[in-house]
């Protein structure tokens, strides 16, 4: 513990004196989270993580990938005590981090679904470029709720697909209000008591004016609001009488809706096909409504899920099941959490950085000293988290040193590589592009789109690819520089082990790994190079691989 | 994220996430055991319940196969014969069927709504619920839900299907991904299941026995049950790759290829014949291209003779084996085929009145049941929905309809429509 206390202030310390985007923010938080943590933890906790399990966890959470051999070296030997910190500051500042965070935040948004009419490639690109400034979660959110299509926020509009007013709803319910509707939609939910089909029938009512629209002129598609209804009547499938609600949010009042006179309604007439605008835009005030600092089930929400990516687990979890029968593990925690991200303006960066330079994020997956359990929602030890599609491909693609080489496949632009095929066996070619590659991967190891990727379970089609996938295997084979003609031309087996460790694991083996290593090259005399493509099939294929711990 | 308990899920207590961890680790194929390799399979043995749904997609006309109703106004061109049951005809096109019509059920009063295809055959294969605002699983993701797998080490719902296969979790609905297809593309399984030649047995056995060793050096320290799920998830990999000999199809008698036919619908119920034995729970065959709007006499005289001659061989070789009374086998399409004849010679979509047959588990022997107008274009009195088909599938596999819920997000929802019920007239 007094380690733990003296490597705190030294991170206050260094806190202070350091990081330009902590303008204003608090400094405080990681020792805040730490206090909480330890003030319910109910028994011992797993020690701090070593160097190389902080930075293989810290390259795969800002950067989706695992670190490359030679700056783990370097990491592993640098004897500067304020090196994770840097790390922090480094990567977060960096390209990589814009770029995996896009991928994260649009798998979540959009369930891998690609709806309505902005392309993909435009709005992964307008979240690569919020990420890449200081990006505020509250302005995010409502660029998106808000998007009409019009100016520079038009890739907004993504996340409103074609602009179905239940598929909204309960999208919005679910991603920005912790709470999943769907049920509530015919009836008050069966289970959960504070979630009543009026809830989900009040945010519909800020979503029931919108409608696409297509512009005459420039023949673009456009999410506008018509003047609508007031109130929606709805009705449950258990009762005989209806119900009516304006906009409301849950927990909230109704929003007012100006009462205007016939003819007085529209701040602009229809024109080039899109409809007369109304004074009142109710889908406009959603957004502001929502992401309102008065509204503090959207902060609570919005840190819970950050919370979670990193820590693995929300303080509120499931992540989409906020109500009063599924309290929060650490109720204050998360009060600080929201209170200091309203107070950094929702700075999203700010609160990622806060989390890792916590106790609890740079803790070690290994269990305390005789300990055979430990409760996951005490986080008293990290918990271990599968892999995305995404992290997984460029993570095993770096390990095998073969990410060059791919990335630069370029596919001629007439071939279309029959995928299916590829999974039944009747196209016998390999893929000759990444994005055919990564299609691969996100079709065997996400969920299908459309399902939220709440969990991950390991299953047999993903343990047949990675043993039989005749791709994957190609890369354990020779090439030009990669990690298995790296070894090859290596003798010595601790200098094999050590290079093939933290090409693939980012951490130097132990001796009994080195041992085994040796013992397996001298069973296979002759055949050194398939035995070296299967020591890293080994690894590759290990838990240790598959997961980020 | 890691899987967790979520006692608001859809699951809830007793169908926990417990439980469903352990089967997610099939993704597709749940509920794996043991690793014998029994001569023997397990589900016979046990005398575990069984299904084969051959699905003729785009609707087969009952006037030119379970409804022949020729000289009337609709009747169209083919005559119809005698069957093996007193007094019941089939149309000429199903000679193989009609000797051993005493084996079967055939209902000729089906009365369904949807007269499209992309919303009618889901709603058929979902057995249209009453709207609960959730995608309803298919059958198959349904029974191997309901039921689990036959046999522990193998996956409880193959499809077969013409084109390609893989892992298709659509029809799983709300269940989740893991309670979908295992589709074999023109009978073959995922390419993934085979090992590539460049890697020996052994080599294969060495490279395991790293990664285990890797993964217990890492387990060793670590408590979280979830690392064991990767584990497991190698174990039934290799248990289902250890079986593939269930998808190898060259020990088949030239002889059973011949009675089966060589067009894909003759070799797909074949091989589902061969699955059937292995133990799978569920197998679909889909045929595609029934729907006759042109030339609907000449198609059907191609097409029908290839349903009915392997229906036929299944029956007679399931019974043979002893398997007909655990298995039941159900012959169906969306929908039937309008009494009317359009101008291009074709019947188009008739939910209103259609047939369907069905055989073994516990359905009667011999039974054609439903009255309809003379001319065959409306039922007579009341039809059956495809709820009660339903009510009777699951009856008939064991399964109380009425009382047996599936529960998601807390809700629990009816297997089948509340209204409907079993159709107690075909069975036995």
């Amino acid at each position: 513990m007094s380690v733990g206390m003296k490597t705190m202030s030294l991170i206050a310390l260094a806190f202070t004196l350091t990081a330009p985007i902590l303008k204003g923010a608090d400094s405080q938080l990681p020792a805040i989270i730490d206090s909480h943590i330890a003030a319910r933890a109910g028994g011992p906790l797993s020690a701090r993580s070593d160097d190389a399990e902080f930075y293989r966890r810290a390259h795969l959470d800002l950067t989706g990938i695992i670190p490359r051999e030679a700056s783990a070296r370097s990491f592993l030997a640098d004897p500067a005590p304020q090196k994770r910190l840097k790390l922090i500051d480094m990567l977060l500042s960096g390209e990589d981090f814009a770029r995996h965070w896009s991928d994260l935040l649009s798998v979540e948004l959009l369930k891998r679904q690609n709806l309505g009419k902005v392309p993909l490639d435009e709005w992964t690109e307008y979240l690569f470029s919020s990420l890449k400034k200081r990006p505020r979660w509250d302005i995010m959110v409502r660029a998106m709720v808000a998007a009409t299509g019009l100016g520079t926020e038009r890739p907004a509009m993504k996340f409103l697909g074609t602009g179905g007013h239940q598929r909204m709803t309960e999208d919005i319910a679910r991603l920005f209000l912790g709470m999943d509707l769907e049920c509530a939609r015919c009836h008050d939910h069966p289970s959960v008591k504070t979630w009543e089909q009026a809830d989900y029938w009040g945010l519909y009512t800020y979503l029931s004016w919108t409608k696409a629209a297509t512009n005459t002129s420039d023949k673009k598609e456009y999410l506008v609001e018509v003047l609508g209804k007031r109130e929606i009547e709805y009705q449950s499938v258990f009762a005989s009488v209806g119900d009516a609600t304006g906009p409301r949010l849950p927990g909230m009042k109704e929003a007012a809706i100006p009462a205007l006179a016939k003819g007085q309604e529209f701040s602009r007439p229809a024109e080039n096909g899109l409809p007369a605008v109304p004074k009142f835009l109710p889908r406009q005030q959603l957004a502001r409504d929502l992401t309102s600092p008065k509204n503090l089930v959207f902060a609570r929400n919005s840190v819970n899920r950050f919370w979670a990516r990193l820590l693995g687990r929300g303080l509120v979890h499931p992540l989409d099941q906020t109500h009063s029968a599924n309290p929060p593990s650490h109720p204050k925690l998360l009060q600080a959490l929201a209170g200091k991200f309203i107070a950094s303006e929702y700075d999203l960066k700010w609160l990622i950085r806060s989390i890792m330079l916590s106790e609890a994020y740079q803790r070690s997956s290994r269990l305390p000293d005789g300990a055979s359990s430990v409760p996951p929602e005490s986080y008293r030890t990290a918990l271990p988290r599968a892999l995305t599609p995404e992290q997984l491909l460029t993570s095993v693609l770096r390990a095998t040193g073969n990410r060059q080489r791919v990335m630069a496949m370029k596919a001629p632009a007439d071939v279309k590589f029959d995928r299916r095929g590829y999974f039944t066996g009747t196209n016998k070619e390999l893929p000759r592009s990444y994005t055919e590659i990564q299609a691969i991967f996100i079709q065997t190891f996400g969920r299908p789109p459309g399902e939220p990727e709440t969990e991950f379970i390991p299953g047999l089609n993903q343990s047949l690819f990675l043993m039989n996938d005749r791709l994957l295997l190609s890369w354990l084979e020779p090439h030009k520089g990669n990690l298995i003609e790296r070894l090859g031309a290596l003798n010595d087996p601790g200098k094999i082990a050590e290079t093939l460790y933290l090409n693939v694991l980012s951490r130097l083996p132990g001796e009994s790994e080195v041992a085994e290593l040796k013992a397996y090259l001298e069973q296979n005399t002759g055949r050194t190079s398939s035995a070296l493509g299967e020591l890293a099939w080994a690894l590759i294929n290990s838990t240790e691989f598959r997961l980020s711990h | 994220m890691k899987p967790e308990t979520n006692p608001h899920a859809c699951l809830g207590p007793e169908h926990g996430m417990s439980r469903r961890r352990v089967l997610g680790v099939l993704g597709g194929l749940a509920g794996f055991g043991s690793l014998l390799n029994p001569t023997v399979s397990r589900a016979l043995e046990k005398k575990e319940k069984q299904v084969c749904l051959i699905w003729l997609d785009g609707g087969i006309s009952q006037y030119e196969s379970w409804h022949p109703l020729p000289g009337t106004r609709f009747g169209g061109p083919f005559r119809s014969i005698p069957t093996r049951t007193p007094g019941i005809h089939f149309c000429e096109l199903m000679k193989h069927t009609a000797r051993i019509s005493d084996k079967i059920s055939v209902i000729r009063n089906m009365e369904t709504k949807d007269p499209n295809h992309s919303s009618g055959v889901p709603r058929i294969q979902r057995g249209d619920p009453i709207d609960r605002g959730v995608v309803y699983p298919y059958l198959g993701s349904a029974v191997s839900k309901l039921l689990g797998p036959a046999d522990p080490d193998l996956p409880p719902y193959i499809w077969i299907k013409p084109g390609n296969g893989g892992f298709i979790h659509r029809e799983a609905g709300f269940l989740g991904a893991e309670h979908g297809a295992l589709a074999l593309g023109d009978g073959t399984p995922p390419v993934h299941i085979h090992r590539p030649k460049g890697i020996s047995p052994e080599n294969d056995e060495a490279r395991n026995a790293l990664r285990k060793k890797i993964n217990e050096r890492f387990r060793s320290t670590r408590g979280a049950s979830e690392i064991d799920a990767y584990e497991t998830s190698y174990e039934m990999a290799e248990r289902l790759m250890a079986r593939k000999e269930i998808f190898d199809d060259s020990k088949l008698s030239p002889k059973d290829r011949d009675r089966y036919g060589s067009h894909p619908l003759g070799r797909h119920i074949l091989r589902a014949r061969q699955l059937l034995e292995a133990g799978i729970r569920f197998i679909k065959v889909n045929s595609y291209h029934w729907d006759t709007h042109g030339d609907n006499f000449n198609m059907s005289q191609r097409l029908i003779p290839q349903a009915d001659r392997p229906f036929a061989a299944l029956i007679e070789d399931l019974e043979e084996r002893g398997m007909l009374d655990n298995t039941l086998v159900i012959l169906m399409s969306e929908f039937g085929r309008t009494p009317n004849v359009n101008s291009r010679i074709g019947r188009d979509h008739w939910p209103d009145c259609w047939s369907l047959a069905l055989a073994g588990c516990g359905i009667k022997q011999g039974a054609v049941v439903g009255k309809t107008s003379g001319d065959g274009a409306w039922v007579d009195g009341t039809g059956y929905d495809i709820g009660d088909l339903f009510h009777t599938i699951f009856s008939v596999l064991g399964i109380d309809a009425r009382r047996e819920r599936y529960l998601y997000k807390g809700q629990k929802l009816a297997i089948a429509h509340d209204e409907c019920k079993p159709i107690r007239e075909v069975m036995a």
